[in-house]
Formats: structure tokens, sequence, C-alpha cells
């Protein structure tokens, strides 16, 4: 019969219950939830309480100080501007602890919420913390957890005493065994339904059975439970969705941005160690055979040689330059390398400034470069430009790249030039790029690139 | 040139192709090829063993695939100042050029790896560089040029003698530079001397007289 087994399955679940790993896990979790959750609270409460105690004090003493009254509102409202700067920060803090006990007991892993981006300055600080968002989620799962702090409270409750009423009947032999006729109090089980009061030992079988209806009843609470606080925490806790999605979009893209970047300085490689070596050893060998020739061979011949031997030199100048396209190599030594040889084929003069102490990651070099070298590019070809500056250097986290020109300006994105292609692989990495370029000129763009995708 | 001597020659290259090509072609010229070799470690450890006329290597070599060629052409520069270093690459860096010369254009050579398939102008090279003197690759000294143009150390010189000045930097002698500009010799001679004067180089051996003017002219580049 369905029925049945089912009846028999549900049976033998609800009394295994107790005994599974899970269950003790939970049960542990809510029974270190309980403090945790009460620590987050009892701290705002005892500064709330502090200015209150100190007027209080200052008033019964006896004595009461001469300026003691105003001390309360001032003193309160010092608090609360102290507890909001505290509440984010301490959000964060208990909210890490939370998610931890939760990864390490319920197996529930939340990633943390993105650090808190630090202002300069005190200002910079204070208002960096005001408007921490993840900062203040968490702290009002601090506050909203407190019914469930309750219910885990219960929970433990039930399983400990659940346990202890269990227990009745193995020591009440042992210490009740008092003379006939001594009058002994009776002794108490905690139940949910009230106080049993035990008076005999057929009375602790009476408790002994609460205690196993308790001890079964404990897991499905403290699943219960738990289920919300890890709902809580899921909502209140973790990156948020939308959070969440950015930041693993940005950890995709710039892993995108960094394998296209190696797989491009791996092409120029297997390109420079495959192709052009053996093109350049063809022309050797060529150039070998055109020397041995000598004047005695055919005129036929000697053509067909020559040719070979001119045009596999023609490849080779082909082929480098598409090698250096794919990837210039001297952007393995850095990009003030890279730019400085850059800098020294163009047709137009070049001032080149470079000031990058801290390397960028390797995409970053690469954009950067082929930006240089484009603008350079558009420089020679629309400007008329007489004189280039091209300025590297670092602020912060940000490489900032600017070329400008004494040409005749005009420079606009929207009208094609390349120029719109750069802006749009600057952004592939956060990046932003602002250009000037009046009639008349002088031109002036400068890319803003992270030092890392 | 005192015609042509026997030379021992030391070869680093990893490509094995190109190594054993660049062998043949310099025995072919009658030099001897003391060790062929295919890392920046093996090439001092063969330079020190040998002690070779020259050295050719490549700039890119293992492990790193940058420029570890270049770095022990410079440090065989120091250890071995009689060792010539001629360097081969398949590109011309502004930035390594400025690094291999480091003040002094004596024993140097910087060819792209195209120039070895003309085959008598490379033996030249090797053996110009062998004998002390300097093997540039044309868009070496282009690009060493343009990056120095706008230093005024050489505003002096006419358009015509800075082509000279630019042939003489690629190590190219009085004879080879009439060639490249189709003139007659004794025209290149007056250009050169005009540059000796203009760049107050004192009369002295001639070749020297050279170098320092390359080097003047190439020097006004930061290294």
């Amino acid at each position: 019969m369905g029925t049945t087994d089912q009846v028999k399955a549900t049976a033998s679940a609800v009394v295994r219950a107790p005994f599974t790993r899970r269950a003790w896990r939970e049960l542990l979790f809510c029974a270190i939830e309980v403090p945790l959750g009460l620590c987050a609270l009892v701290i705002p409460i005892a500064l709330a309480a502090l200015p209150v105690l100190v007027t209080v004090l200052a008033r019964d003493g006896g004595h009461p100080l001469p300026r003691s009254a105003p001390a309360h509102p001032y003193g309160l409202i010092a608090v609360l501007l102290v507890l909001l700067l505290l509440a984010p920060r301490a959000g964060r803090r208990f909210g890490a602890a939370h998610r931890r006990l939760a990864a390490r007991l319920l197996g529930e892993r939340i990633g943390g919420p993105p650090p808190i981006r630090r202002g300069g300055g005190v200002t910079g600080r204070l208002t960096a913390t005001l408007r921490d968002g993840p900062g203040w989620r968490a702290a009002a799962y601090l506050l909203v957890k407190l019914p469930v702090t309750v219910g885990e409270l219960y929970a433990v409750f039930l399983a400990a005493a659940g346990l202890a009423n269990l227990t009745y009947p193995l020591w009440w032999p042992l210490f009740r065994n008092h003379p006939r006729g001594a009058r002994l109090r009776p002794a108490g089980a905690l139940t949910p339904f009230g106080t049993l009061h035990i008076a005999t030992f057929p009375g602790t079988l009476a408790a002994f059975a609460a205690g196993a209806a308790m001890l079964l009843a404990a897991p499905w609470l403290a699943r219960a439970v738990s289920s919300a606080d890890r709902w809580l925490m899921r909502g209140l806790l973790g990156p948020g969705r939308l959070a969440q999605r950015v930041a693993d979009l940005e950890q995709t893209r710039a892993m995108a941005v960094d394998d296209s970047a190696a797989q491009l300085r791996r092409v120029e490689r297997d390109l420079h160690d495959g192709a052009q070596i053996r093109l350049a050893t063809v022309a050797m060998n060529l150039g070998m055979a055109r020397e041995k020739l000598g004047d005695d061979a055919s005129p036929a011949v000697r053509e067909l040689v020559d040719a070979a031997h001119q045009g596999a030199k023609e490849a080779l100048i082909e082929l480098r330059n598409l090698a250096r396209g794919i990837h210039p190599p001297a952007l393995d030594n850095g990009l003030a390398d890279a730019l400085a040889t850059l800098a020294a084929s163009s047709a137009i003069p070049v001032r080149l400034t470079t000031a990058i102490p801290r390397r960028p990651a390797p995409a970053i070099e690469t954009i950067a470069y082929f930006c240089a070298a484009e603008l350079l590019a558009n420089a020679a070809k629309h400007s008329h430009a007489t004189a280039v500056a091209i300025e590297v250097s670092e602020h912060g986290q940000t490489l900032v790249l600017r070329v400008s020109d004494n040409g005749r300006g005009g420079a606009d994105p929207a009208r094609g030039s390349g120029l719109s292609g750069l802006a749009h692989r600057v952004r592939t990495v956060d990046g932003s790029m602002e250009i000037t370029s009046p009639p008349g000129g002088p031109t002036q763009v400068t890319a803003r690139l992270p030092l890392h995708a | 040139m005192t015609g042509p001597r026997s030379l021992r020659v030391v070869i680093a290259e990893d490509a094995a192709l190109f190594r054993e090509g660049l062998a043949r072609l310099i025995a072919d010229r009658g030099h001897q090829v003391v060790a062929a070799v295919a890392d920046a470690g093996a090439l001092l450890a063969a330079v020190a063993r040998h002690d070779p006329d020259v050295a050719v290597a490549d700039i890119r070599m293992p492990p790193t695939h940058t420029d570890e060629g270049l770095r022990a052409a410079i440090e065989l520069r120091r250890s071995h100042p009689r060792t010539g270093v001629l360097m081969l690459s398949q590109y011309v860096e502004t930035t390594y050029a400025a690094r291999l010369l480091g003040g002094s254009a004596a024993g140097v050579g910087y060819l792209l790896k195209d120039r070895v398939a003309d085959v008598s102008e490379f033996a030249d090279a090797l053996a110009r560089v062998a004998a002390g003197g300097t093997a540039l690759d044309p868009e070496v000294v282009s690009q060493l040029v343009r990056a120095s143009r706008h230093t005024d150390g050489l505003a002096a010189l006419t358009p015509r003698e800075r082509d000279v000045l630019a042939l003489m930097a690629e190590g190219r002698s009085n004879a080879g530079i009439a060639a490249a500009l189709v003139v007659s010799p004794g025209v290149v001679e007056k250009h050169v001397a005009s540059i000796f004067g203009k760049l107050a180089l004192p009369p002295s051996e001639a070749d020297n007289r050279r170098v320092l003017a390359v080097l003047r002219y190439l020097g006004s580049w930061p290294a």
C-alpha cells in the first residue's frame, strides 16, 4: 500500500531526525547564533544607556554636577551619531561572523559584500561609511533577525530541556531513594507547556515522554528557524543579486580581456618562433644560393632565385609588421619601452614622458599602447601637427595616457576616424576617454585606465 | 679593411633551423664557428671558454623570450671588451639599441635578421664588428635619429652631412657611403671632414673619430 509506506517513511524520518548530523549542526548553529545575535544588540543598547546612566548617577549621587542636566540630550545625540558611524562597520563585522558560521555549520556559502569604497581624507572616509549600502544592509540584518533569534533560542531550549527531561527516570532512583514517609518537594521538569511537577517515579516517565517529544520537535524547529536565518542572510548579508551579477560580470570581463591579451601575445610568439624564423632561414638560404650560383648560371635561373630572394625578404617585412600589429614585442618589457620604440618610429617628432612606477596588467598595457599608436597615427594623418607629446603617468589606481599635438584640431569621434573605436576599447576595462579638439587645434586626448582590468 | 681573415665566432640562437643556417653561412665565408648555443647562459659560458673574435646572438631567447640575449651582450661588452658583439633580432627596438650602445659604438652590431639574407653585406658587418667597428641596421639608425632629432646637438649639420653621418653610424666606410649616396669618394671625404670639424672632434686616428662622431650622433638620445 502506497499510503502506509509513505506514513512509515515519514514516521521513521521524524524519529530519526534528532540523530542526524544535519540536525545537530542546525542546533549548534542556533546555539551559537543566539549569543552572537544578542551581542550585536547589546552594544548599541549599552551605548544608548551610557548617557542616561551618567545623568542618573550624577543626579542620584547626592551632589549633582553643576551642568549635568544638558549632558543627557547632548550625550544621547553624540551616542546616536557614534552609532550611525559604527552601524555599517559593525554590520559588516558581525555580518561576516554570521556568514562564516552559516558556511561552517549549514554549508550555506554566501559571497561577501563588495569591499567598502575608500575615499580620501577624513570626510571621504566618513561619506564612504555613511553611504556603505552593504554595511547598512548588514546592520538591518542584525535588527531584523531578532525574532529569528528568539526562535533559535526556543529550539535550543527544546533540545536542552528535552535532553534533561529524558534523564529523569535515570537519576530518580539514585537521588530519590529516601526513606518512606519523607516528604520532598516535587522536582520540576520544564516543558513548552509549563513545568511538570514530579513527585513519584512513574511521574518521571511523564517527564521522559515530554523530553522525547521535545527532542523530536527540536530539530524541526531548528531547521525552520535556521532556514529563515539563511533566507535573511542571503538577502541582507550577501552581495545582493544585482551587485553579485555586476561582480560576476566584472570578473568574467576582466578574465576575457586578460585572456585575449594573453592570446594575442601567444600568437605573436608563435609567429616569431615559427613562420618568421622559417622565412628568415629561407631568405638566408636563398641569399647563399644566389652567391653560389656565381656568373656561370643561366640568366633565367639567376632571375628566379633573385625573385625568390626578394620575395622572401618582402614577406619577412610584411610578416613583421603583421606580428607587431598583433602584439608589439617591446610591450613584454613594459609600456615605457614599447612607447619609446613607437615614438622613435613616428613620422612626427614625439616628446615622450613616462612615469609608471607600478606595472599595469598586460591587457591594460596593450590597450594603452594601441591607444597611443592609433592617436599618433591619427595625428600624422589628419592633424598636420609638427609635434606630438605623449605623457603616461599613474594617479592612484589609474593609468593616465595623454596624447596632444599642435595640429589643426577638429577631431570628432562621431565622424569615425578610429576615435570612437578607441573609446570603446577603453571602456571595456571601465576606462574613460576625453577628447578636446577645437577647430584650429590643438588636439588633446586623455585616456584613463584602471591599472588592472 | 685588412682583407678577409678567418674569425672565431660564437653563435647564440634558440631556433635550431636558423642557428644551423647561420653557422653554415659563416663557415662558408671561411670563418670558424667555435660554438653554436641556444641560450644566453650558454653564450656567456662559450665566450668565456673560447674567447672568440665575435659573438652573434639573438636578442629574444629562452627562458623569458624578451631581452636575455641583449643582457648577455651587455655583460659580454663589459667582461670581454675585445670580443665584438653582433645582435640579431626580428624587431628593432630603440631602447634596446640605446642599452646596447651604452656610450660606446666600438665592436657592436645590431641588425635585423632579414639582413642575413644579403649574405655578403652580413659578412662585411660581421668582419667589421669583429675588428672593433660598428654595424647598425639602417632601421636602428633611423629610429635613433628620429628619437634624437629635436635635440639640437647636430643642428649645425647640413641634411647631406646628416645622411653621411647616418651611413657612418651604420658602420659603412667612405667607399660604402659613396656607393650608397651615388657620389664620388672625394665628396664623401669632404663631408666627413666637415662633420668632424662641426662636431669639434680632435684630429686623431680616423676610425676613432668616426666612432666618436657616431656616438655624438646617437648619444644625443638619452640612453
